[in-house]
């Protein structure tokens, strides 16, 4: 039990389609313990979102994953077609960005979850929907069961998004990701998932993975953070220690660009240039020709994450 | 705001300007735009959807008009009649005193009004190059290929992209950050008075953010452009707008000075959207949601005060009367009965007597 329940080695993830191949995600390692939530923090193509997908081995054919990733005890890489068709939804299961997209527009939303719960276990038609309908008590849909009989397309997008976690949840998993469950959601129903989400957590002492590009939302839901940039962990630590105490340099550009700090300034303190070409990385530390603490040493070769696992680590030379 | 470098447009003495500094840009008075709800009419009764529903507003010549609220409440709408890209049902639009359509020309009228979308790929054509795109409008209205391609260069370097390197490439060549200039530059080509942006930087990562927003300060200043700023984001709104306008199915709930708005909020509605913003601080998470449920649908919108079914301060009088708005200051204007002296709403002020 001492394991933790996410334990990523050594990641990387490389697509292959295209002129030339990108590796989307850069020797990761992650761990998250039982009952922990980690929020994984990055900019568009930062390989946030692919580091999470790889977890459930979402990805095209022909993309080459390496590493090792063990979930509750399954080696991931290793599990076979049928097995991972069994892990999905019973050992782990996401919460997509996009509730309209992910959801089938011609089954009601009954019908897609009990046959999520009717595939994992060995339940009739009428249990199952018992299930459900408990279900949507439990994310707090008003009216339950006439919700059930509806169609995606019926619901608003805050209701969606609580019938998919519904749906993950049915079969009572014991790791939750989640890939930027309330970006497409106003701020006054964004609050509100994220309170059910860390409700629901508390509840089952699920393990979360929470992908997000606002800082705001990791604040609210994470114990930890970690900041990834170029398909590449940059800082890792408590949620206080990196907001209050950034130590990588874009870290704390992404801190200091932040809108509410301006207070009655003009201007705003901005990360100069773009992410790079991940077809096309620099030698050494992908963030070196944007920082403004560069040094020659930086171009040569990548700063590995130094510092204590749980105590906080940063991929800087400036800590090596 | 107005003190920077000397432009002949936008500037005292722009020979467009006609009512001066303290007659407002645009003015909107009684804005309705419904639309019918598919399928309906036909032996069911007949539904609308309130998009915009009874809207007044001013934009003050050089400000930034911040326009908040959830999705379906409007803003969008508002904003698209503005350009007049879909018609108003009823209301009038005054643009610096003229009324749009009537003594002003659409034609004049959008020469003088741009927009900036959200969606910076979808709104740009995937068939021209950016030099083309920017020029495009100013040769519509009749400047000399040439010319307008000189100036498609000159807006290039202005929104920071060397006109050397990308003005001969494609929409889908450029980063979302590059092609959102683009887009800035394409709006600014026909030296507009108003710029609307709509959603602009919602889709941008936050650091190509930041940059975004410090360009369109600068652009601001240098241009002497007014801003109608449309976001989801109030701690953006909060950075850049001089005034904001807060609305709720359809109508202005509340408009004011921004400082009026973040720091007094009159409507509990403002304060909730205000409570809704994640903290920064994890040791003062949100513990209970300031509101509960979604963003009702505009069809159908609920008798009284709108905003009553998820109003903490709900009275039953609310569920009868709509509120106007206090336009008594023009500083900050709230529409609820709670802000209205003398209603009937259990916590509305006294009213004070007069000439005391």
């Amino acid at each position: 039990m001492m394991n933790p329940m996410i334990e990523i080695d050594n990641l990387s993830v490389t697509f292959n389609r295209g002129r030339k191949p990108v590796q989307a995600v850069n020797g990761v390692s992650l761990s998250v313990k039982t009952g922990e939530v980690v929020a994984l923090l990055g900019e568009s193509g930062s390989g946030k979102s692919v580091t999470m997908r790889s977890l459930l081995r979402l990805h095209p054919k022909g993309t080459t994953i390496t590493g090792r990733m063990q979930v509750a005890g399954h080696d991931v890489t290793a599990l076979s077609a049928r097995q991972i068709a069994d892990f999905r939804g019973a050992v782990a299961s996401m919460v997509f960005q996009e509730p309209r997209l992910a959801l089938d527009p011609v089954y009601t939303l009954g019908d897609q979850i009990t046959e999520a719960i009717m595939r994992h276990e060995k339940l009739g038609r009428n249990e199952a929907f018992e299930r459900a309908l408990a279900l949507f008590e439990k994310v707090r849909i008003p009216s339950p069961e006439r919700r059930l009989k509806t169609y995606p397309h019926e619901m608003s997008g805050g209701m969606l998004q609580r019938a998919m976690i519904a749906m993950a949840l049915a079969c009572n998993p014991r790791v939750l990701l989640a890939d930027e469950p309330t970006t497409a959601l106003d701020a006054t129903v964004q609050i509100q998932i994220l309170l059910l989400i860390r409700e629901l957590q508390a509840e089952y002492g699920l393990s979360v993975i929470f992908v997000t590009h606002d800082i705001g939302v990791a604040a609210e839901v994470a114990d930890r953070i970690a900041v990834m940039y170029a398909g590449r962990i940059v800082e890792e630590g408590a949620v206080a220690d990196i907001i209050r105490n950034p130590q990588h340099p874009y870290t704390q550009g992404l801190l200091g660009a932040r809108v509410e700090l301006a207070g009655h300034r003009d201007r705003l303190v901005t990360i100069p240039g773009a992410p790079p070409d991940l077809a096309d990385m620099p030698k050494g530390c992908a963030f070196a020709p944007r920082c403004v603490r560069v040094m020659e040493a930086c171009g040569q070769a990548v700063p590995p994450l130094t510092g204590t696992k749980g105590a906080g680590q940063v991929a800087c030379l400036h800590y090596a | 705001m107005m003190d920077a470098v000397p432009n002949p447009l936008n500037q005292p003495g722009d020979p467009r300007d006609r009512g001066g500094p303290a007659q407002p840009l645009l003015s909107v008075r009684g804005l309705v735009r419904h639309f019918p709800v598919k399928g309906s009419g036909f032996l069911k009764p007949k539904k609308v959807v309130s998009a915009v529903d009874g809207v007044d507003f001013d934009i003050l010549k050089g400000e930034t008009l911040g326009v908040v609220g959830e999705s379906g409440c409007g803003k969008s709408t508002t904003a698209r009649v503005l350009m007049q890209l879909i018609r108003q049902d009823r209301g009038e639009l005054l643009f610096d005193g003229e009324s749009v359509g009537g003594t002003l020309p659409l034609r004049d009228y959008r020469r003088q009004v741009q927009m900036v979308f959200q969606d910076s790929y979808a709104s740009l054509n995937p068939r021209l190059t950016i030099e083309d795109s920017i020029a495009f409008g100013p040769r519509v209205h009749g400047i000399s290929p040439r010319v307008a391609i000189d100036r498609a260069h000159d807006l290039l370097h202005r929104v920071g992209l060397e006109p050397g390197r990308f003005a001969g490439r494609y929409p889908h060549e450029l980063s979302g950050g590059q092609r959102q200039r683009i887009n800035i530059a394409r709006a600014l080509a026909l030296e507009p008075r108003l710029v609307i942006l709509d959603e602009a930087v919602s889709a941008l990562d936050k650091s190509v953010e930041a940059q975004v927003l410090n360009l369109l300060l600068d652009l601001k200043r240098d241009f002497g452009l007014t801003y109608m700023f449309i976001s989801h984001d109030l701690n953006v709104v909060r950075f850049m707008c001089d005034r904001v306008m807060v609305m709720y199915l359809g109508k202005v709930c509340e408009i004011g000075t921004r400082d009026a708005i973040f720091d007094t909020p009159g409507h509990p509605y403002t304060s909730a959207l205000l409570a809704s913003m994640p903290k920064m601080d994890p040791a003062e998470r949100t513990k209970v949601p300031p509101l509960s449920g979604d963003p009702p649908n505009p069809i159908d919108p609920p008798p009284g005060c709108r905003f009553h079914p998820r109003c903490s301060f709900s009275e039953d009088i609310c569920t009868r009367m709509p509120p106007g708005v206090s336009s008594a200051k023009t500083q900050h204007s709230v529409a609820c009965l709670m802000a209205e002296p003398g209603g009937l709403h259990s916590r509305a002020p006294a009213l004070q007597e007069s000439g005391s």
